[in-house]
């Protein structure tokens, strides 16, 4: 047994074989983590799912009440940041730190773009009293187009379900924050960058689940 | 085998720029399709098929199951069967109740 750190990088943990079989290691953990959050969301996708069975006529009426533009402005704004979140990990395989810096800053501006336009929504729903569940108060314009008894449900599946998605993103921009400072520090390189690319596995999931809240929210009128 | 260090697939700057406008696209067409108001049950499908074909995108592409170990596609393959599975048994009792729940 000779020393070990004459023969391993300084990243690597002394139960790894080598910087591959670490890096592997953190990929299959986020991957594991991230089957946990496909089955989380799955379960409000299968609320969606059986109140849509049940209520077909209430999703169509009530769909008309979410604005399609910001809707889709939103999903091409998380697809952007998904491309910026790429090429980043490709900075740091390329040992390009300003590049890694530069596609995580716009990644974080983007992702705050989501959340404002998002923040706008609600608040013109709310303002309107499209609210989930119990809290259900339309005012008489709303009531009188959007008649349905089970209104409410929908808004409550809407809310739900926009919402978590909304704390995930606010988690992304801690995570891509953090990985900003530690960027400029010099922390990533081609031989490690295990965190900008996990958080980045994180991140595309996070526009995979708006890739479907986005034709079964906003596209069924 | 590739090297010890630098085993990892770096995608091309044009790839990842490729993706990402396929999925702009995909966006423009699943609006315009919805636009045209396809009868039930196409009108979800179409959306659907469209839905599917951008995770399909980001999944090989920009998450790198493409280049990755068959190991991680397959967890993500087993997350949608257990989902499927998980739909299907709920939907047995949803679909066949006679009555709804009242205060549901």
């Amino acid at each position: 047994m000779a020393n070990h750190s004459a023969t391993h990088p300084k990243h690597v943990h002394h139960h790894f074989v080598d910087s591959n079989q670490q890096f592997e290691s953190a990929k299959l953990g986020m991957w594991v983590f991230l089957v946990n959050e496909i089955l989380f969301f799955g379960g409000l996708f299968c609320a969606y799912i059986v109140f849509r069975a049940w209520y077909p006529e209430l999703f169509t009426q009530a769909a008309l009440e979410l604005n399609t533009f910001w809707g889709a402005v939103n999903t091409v704004v998380l697809i952007g940041s998904s491309l910026t979140v790429a090429m980043a990990i490709r900075s740091a395989q390329n040992n390009q730190k300003r590049g890694l810096e530069i596609n995580l800053l716009i990644t974080i501006l983007l992702a705050c773009v989501f959340l404002v336009i998002k923040y706008f929504e609600y608040e013109h729903k709310l303002h309107l009293g499209i609210a989930p569940g119990s809290f259900w108060n339309p005012t008489p314009e709303i009531a009188a187009v959007l008649d349905h008894p089970k209104a409410n449900i929908f808004f409550g599946i809407y809310y739900m379900m926009t919402a978590v998605h909304g704390l995930h993103v606010i988690i992304g921009i801690v995570l891509m924050v953090w990985l900003y400072l530690r960027a400029r520090k010099g922390h990533f390189n081609s031989e490690y960058y295990t965190p900008v690319e996990i958080t980045g596995l994180y991140w595309h999931l996070v526009d995979l689940i708006w890739i479907f809240l986005f034709p079964l929210l906003y596209l069924i009128e | 085998m590739m090297s010890e260090h630098h085993g990892h697939h770096v995608a091309s700057a044009k790839q990842l720029w490729g993706i990402g406008i396929a999925l702009l696209i995909l966006t423009v067409l699943t609006v315009t399709v919805a636009g045209l108001g396809l009868p039930s049950p196409f009108d979800i499908l179409m959306a659907m098929t469209i839905a599917l074909t951008k995770a399909f995108l980001v999944a090989a592409f920009f998450m790198g199951l493409y280049w990755d170990t068959k190991f991680n596609s397959m967890l993500l393959i087993g997350a949608l069967a257990f989902f499927i599975l998980m739909v299907s048994i709920t939907l047995l009792d949803t679909l066949y109740r006679d009555d709804v729940v009242p205060s549901f």
